[in-house]
């Protein structure tokens, strides 16, 4: 690995430079800077590991593409939503891998961000951005997937700290994490949305036991959390016990629009990828010229084009300063089924490849099978869609439930 | 024109106007309808100043078409803006008049005729189709060969205006055959006018699309939250609520894609996806309301039908088949096959 010694930060990192100086700059600190074996487009393509990916997105941090919009003082480069846009079309314009860490930069961050304490501020997000703490999720519960409202794990007040007991699941790559963030119930069942309360809880502190569950797409990232009466110090505490979710919710509809942004671009990347690896073997380059396939093909395009559109007008109202409210579940519904539905063209169109497989062929097969079983996970995690369409429904419709 | 802008005019402005002087023209004849619109301003929008125009750009109509749209104008409005601002200088008079309402004009959007020319003078032949309301008008815009286009008084000697087909009642669609109409060569559009009027006319579609399809989604919404079934609304049934969920997501990208194809770095992909999304979903969206109507769905008397038949007339009026299938192909087209070495 040759990351550290070959960036050089002060290329994207420098104020001076905005729009596409900026792009540029960021493009081609990426393409100097990326380890060819990360790029899951290439015959070399190793997964990294873990420490890989832990030196990989610190070098990015400090080439500042991460942490793009928060505050210098913690760690951030200051910039703005439109520069964050910018840098994440270009991240999206490679086959990168995912960042291991973006629980921390994208959902707890930005909720510290909000809630949090001026210490408890300088305290976690350099952190998450330095890549020294990596995070983790810990909202569903066995019985709290969908319904977030119904979750039993409890925080006990203990003098001056918290008591914390229960049970997480679906928590991805919590083997891995420092810290998670818990939404644990401080008053009663009945209370509903009210007495959830939110706790940056380290995972090596006594009493949390992890156990991970195999996956479909063979990993095993997913993982149960177990709590036994776990002692949580009142600093890590995020926000007021009764507040704490209700100012949550606010960051998450943020979030629901804004994360990963780079992702309508990394769906272009895919498509570039399939059509390229599939001229590449003669018989697959006459299927092609088929309208049939062309239609088809024309209709990832406009899907592409479509969640480009959601994003940078989202991008335009948080600038203007309007509130994103429920739109998020719009784009969020849009790019899960989008992206599903390329997943299973590129597998379909991938299927007709006759042996021997030329070894594009033999690539785009690696990485699209992988992205097929991946993307079954995107209509559930994050909302499944059942529940965006509830929350458009309710939320933006505004129908009557009128008996 | 950049004065109204500067003034902070923007296009939004247009749309209570628009739709005030759609209700307006309910009833009347298409040139009282013409002179009402004129009267409003609203058929130079993008017109050039010097042909009386207000001459702003295309984003401006996008307003004005989806009111249009909403209130299920009887009028090719989409196809006056488009000319009043492609017919070139020699025009003027015409452009003029176009844009005053005193002349009727439309654009038959299916099909070319074949050009000779004859000294200074063409001959046209061929037969084309899909032209709104060009039984009534004074002129037809038609397409020649690939890329040119020419305007056809109604009247010309060898012009003749086939019977009205199609869905759309309000805004019947005729064939037009042309047996050796002369014309003065000053009366084409220059070479690539055509696809130059095709590109703005996909954004313009994709607006009218989104002004019946939001009149759909707000009658669904109004008949499912006050028709009551099983002793409640109809809203308050999951297949109900979730249908109607995503006919709004529908919505919202028609519209997205729409502001995105106005955008200043916006080119053909970005105008045809915005045509495109709006075709999907806005058929998607007016069939679906009148499903959520149920047997009054099917009624004559509910308007939904009516927005039905409109988007499915703007949907083949801009060949959306094949342009999907073009898109398909460029995008194919455009990417090299992977270096195998490197792979």
């Amino acid at each position: 690995m040759t990351v550290i010694e070959a960036e050089r930060p002060e290329v994207a990192t420098s104020i001076h430079l905005s729009g596409e100086a900026y792009r540029a700059a960021t493009r081609g600190w990426l393409h100097e800077n990326l380890p060819p074996g990360f790029r899951s487009d290439r015959a070399d393509f190793s997964p990294p590991r873990l420490e890989q990916s832990i030196t990989w997105e610190a070098a990015m941090h400090r080439a500042g593409l991460t942490g793009i919009i928060w505050p210098v003082a913690y760690g951030g480069h200051g910039r703005t939503l439109r520069e964050h846009l910018i840098a994440n079309q270009e991240i999206g314009a490679l086959a990168m891998p995912e960042s291991v860490n973006s629980i921390g930069k994208e959902l707890a961050g930005p909720i510290i961000l909000a809630v949090g304490t001026e210490e408890q501020k300088q305290r976690f997000l350099p952190a998450i951005l330095e890549m020294r703490d990596i995070w983790c999720q810990g909202f569903s519960e066995p019985e709290a997937g969908s319904d977030l409202a119904g979750l039993r794990t409890r925080a006990t007040r203990v003098g001056d700290n918290w008591l914390i007991n229960g049970q997480k699941i679906w928590t991805s790559g919590a083997y891995r994490s420092q810290r998670c963030l818990v939404l644990a119930r401080t008053g009663t069942l009945e209370d509903r949305h009210r007495g959830l309360a939110m706790f940056a809880v380290r995972l090596d502190a006594p009493g949390v036991r992890v156990r991970t569950i195999k996956s479909i797409d063979e990993r095993e990232s997913f993982c149960e959390v177990f709590f036994d009466d776990v002692e949580v110090l009142q600093s890590d505490a995020l926000g007021a016990p009764d507040e704490g979710w209700a100012t949550a919710i606010k960051v998450l509809e943020i979030e629901r629009a804004t994360n990963r942004m780079y992702r309508a671009w990394r769906f272009e990347n895919e498509l570039r990828h399939l059509i390229s690896a599939y001229k590449t073997d003669s018989a697959l380059a006459k299927l092609l010229r088929d309208r049939h396939y062309a239609v088809r093909l024309g209709e990832v395009v406009v899907d592409i084009e479509v969640l480009k559109a959601h994003v940078e007008t989202a991008v335009d109202a948080l600038v203007c300063g309007e509130r994103i409210g429920a739109r998020g579940s719009l784009a969020k519904l849009h790019w899960s089924e989008a992206h599903q539905r390329f997943a299973a063209l590129a597998l379909e169109l991938l299927s007709q490849a006759l042996l021997p497989l030329g070894p594009s062929i033999k690539v785009a097969r690696r990485r699209f099978e992988m992205i097929y079983l991946q993307a079954r996970a995107e209509t559930i995690y994050a909302g499944t869609t059942e529940i965006q369409l509830g929350v458009i429904a309710d939320r933006i419709l505004q129908l009557s439930r009128g008996k | 024109m950049m004065d109204l802008i500067e003034q902070g005019l923007q296009p939004a402005d247009f749309a209570s106007t628009a739709a005030r002087a759609v209700s307006a023209c309910a009833g009347l004849s298409l040139r009282e309808q013409a002179a009402r619109l004129a009267g409003d301003g609203l058929l130079g929008v993008i017109a050039h100043d010097h042909v009386g125009g207000l001459g702003l750009p295309l984003s401006f109509a996008v307003p004005v078409v989806a009111a249009a749209n909403a209130g299920l104008l009887g009028f090719p409005l989409m196809e006056t803006l488009l000319l009043s601002r492609a017919l070139r200088p020699s025009m003027r008079r015409i452009a003029e008049d176009v844009v005053s309402g005193e002349k009727l004009a439309t654009i038959a959007w299916q099909s070319a005729v074949v050009l000779e020319r004859q000294g200074d003078a063409v001959v046209l032949n061929g037969a084309v189709a899909r032209a709104p309301v060009a039984a009534e008008v004074d002129y037809v815009l038609v397409r020649v060969g690939d890329s040119a286009a020419a305007l056809i008084p109604v009247g010309a000697e060898g012009a003749r205006i086939e019977p009205a087909t199609g869905l759309d009642l309000t805004v019947p669609e005729h064939g037009l055959r042309l047996e050796n109409v002369r014309i003065s060569g000053d009366d084409l559009l220059a070479e690539g006018g055509w696809p130059a009027l095709c590109a703005d006319a996909g954004v313009l579609r994709a607006a009218a699309i989104l002004g019946s399809a939001e009149t759909c989604l707000d009658l669904a919404q109004a008949h499912a939250s006050t028709r009551r079934q099983f002793g409640r609304a109809l809203s308050s049934n999951q297949a109900i609520r979730h249908a109607m969920a995503r006919h709004k997501l529908g919505l919202e990208s028609m519209r997205h894609a729409i502001t995105r194809a106005l955008g200043t770095e916006a080119g053909a992909r970005e105008r045809d996806v915005a045509f495109l999304a709006a075709s999907n979903h806005g058929t998607a969206i007016s069939e679906g309301a009148l499903q959520i109507h149920g047997g009054m769905g099917f009624t004559w008397d509910v308007p939904v039908h009516r927005h039905v038949r409109r988007i499915r007339t703007l949907q083949a009026q801009g060949d959306a088949s094949g342009v999907m299938a073009a898109l398909g192909q460029r995008t194919i087209a455009e990417i090299a096959p992977a270096a195998e070495a490197a792979a």
